[in-house]
Order: structure tokens, then sequence, then C-alpha cells
């Protein structure tokens, strides 16, 4: 993809984190008190509120491409030969590709894990 | 100067970032947009895995309450919410200030260019910039104040 059009993704992805991580903040210390909103029988409420955990995974995915994708754009400004380039880019997509699935996992398992040993 | 010399100053890595002379505020906004947007990534990394304790941790099969306390008990205290307000803090700043750089990109706030005068002394972007610099700050201050009456005297 050219750098340009990575650009735009990073720009899309602040403004849509900026909604998502203030929904997310409203969430655990405004709707409910923060004590309330970690609590175990809480959060098992609201993954089964399937928006609500459709939800956490796209601020998961735009969080973790936003700031990769950051980390990315920081890594190719100390050093512009064509190997580093390749080496970054690829760890960029490794690293997100992994943190996302395993927070997918997450998701996954809270909203159709079987019930606690 | 030589080529070398030339080469050197124009490739200081992170010792630029931390170099403050010449700096302006747009440049410590820079700065501390990139500080802090690491920052903020570690953490995001470290909740992804303190979160995966509600099912369990790394090899948990679905939600598991004694795990989720076990994460609690080394995470919710003073220290941790100490933590957390300062992720708040940072979160803010990193926030409001992203869409500052947001708008100059698309050149919606930027000055009208002027020509280059002696003595070349760096210039603002402009007083809109300045003042959503300023106002970055004022918001996550503001911010880390709600979450420290939030997570210390129970307000939400």
């Amino acid at each position: 993809m050219k750098e340009s059009r990575l650009m735009l993704v990073q720009y899309a992805t602040a403004v849509a984190a900026v909604a998502l991580v203030t929904v997310h903040l409203i969430m655990q210390g405004v709707i409910y008190p923060y004590t309330t909103a970690i609590s175990y029988n809480n959060i098992l409420s609201v993954y089964s509120n399937g928006w609500y955990a459709i939800f956490l995974e796209v601020l998961l995915v735009v969080v973790l491409v936003h700031g990769f994708n950051g980390v990315r754009i920081i890594l190719n400004e100390f050093r512009q030969t064509k190997p580093w380039t390749t080496w970054v880019n690829a760890g960029t997509i490794l690293a997100i590709i992994v943190t996302v699935a395993y927070g997918t996992r997450t998701v996954i398992l809270a909203v159709f894990g079987g019930a606690p040993a | 100067m030589a080529a070398g010399e030339e080469k050197a100053k124009n490739k200081r890595g992170i010792r630029g970032w931390l170099d403050p002379y010449h700096y302006n505020a747009e440049r410590w906004a820079y700065f501390f947009q990139r500080v802090t947007g690491v920052a903020i990534l570690l953490y995001v990394l470290g909740h992804l895995g303190d979160t995966s304790f509600f099912v369990g941790g790394p090899t948990g099969t679905g939600p598991n309450p004694s795990a989720w306390a076990f994460i609690g008990s080394i995470f919710e205290n003073s220290f941790g919410h100490l933590i957390l307000i300062l992720v708040v803090l940072v979160l803010f700043f990193h926030g409001v200030n992203g869409v500052r750089l947001i708008l100059a990109e698309f050149g919606l706030i930027l000055r009208k260019p002027s020509a280059i005068e002696y003595p070349y002394k760096p210039k603002g972007l402009g007083s809109g910039q300045k003042v959503l610099i300023y106002v970055a700050i004022a918001i996550a201050v503001a911010a880390a104040v709600w979450a420290f009456l939030v997570l210390f005297e129970g307000m939400g």
C-alpha cells in the first residue's frame, strides 16, 4: 500500500479511536461507578450483549492498527533503507495480526466460552 | 561542513527528539505526541494481557472469576490507579493534539505563507494551533482530575 494511503489509514483510525475510546471510558467511569464496571458479573453481562462485544472488537482493531502503524512511521523515519523498511513493515503486520488475534480470542471466549470450572 | 558531518547532523534519531535546542511549542507538541503514542501502545498491550485474565489468561477457556480476581488483586490498588490516571492524562493529550495534527495536515488551521526573513527564527504555526495545544493540555489535565475522582473518590 502506498505511504500516502497508509497515512490516511492512520488519520481515519485516529478519528475512530477518539470516538471509540471516549465511549469506552464513559462506560468504565461515568455510566457505572468504576468498581461496578470492572466487577466480574458486570463484565459478563457486558460481553453477553453482542453489540458491546462487537464494539470492543472494533475498538481492539482500530487502536492496534493505529498504534502499530504509528510505531512503523516512527521507525521508518529513523532509517530509509530498503531492507529496514521491508522488515519494519513486515514486523508491523505481524504485530497487528498477533495482538488482534490474542484480543479477539479474549472476546470470543468471553462471549462463547464454557462455564467457569 | 563535510558531507559526513552534514549527514550526521541530519540523522540524529531519538537524540534529535530529546534535544530541546530551537524547540518551540509545536515542536514540543510533536515530541510529546510521539512519546505519548508509544506509551499508550505499551499500555494497550498490557491491557490486552490483563483483560485476557477474564477468560483465564493465555491458557484459559472461558469466563473465570478466580483468574479475574487474581489479576484484580495485582492491579487494583493505589499504584495501579496512579498508572491509570497517567494513562488518561497522556491519552487525552494524544487524542486532542492528534486532532490538531490532522486539521493541520489537511491545511485547515495553517497560517498564510510568508517570506522567510532574517534572523530566520523558527515561526510558529499560527495562533489557532497554539490555542489547540493549550486546549489539549487543559483537557488532559481535566480528564486526569476526573480519573482521580473516579478511582480514588468513588465518583462516576
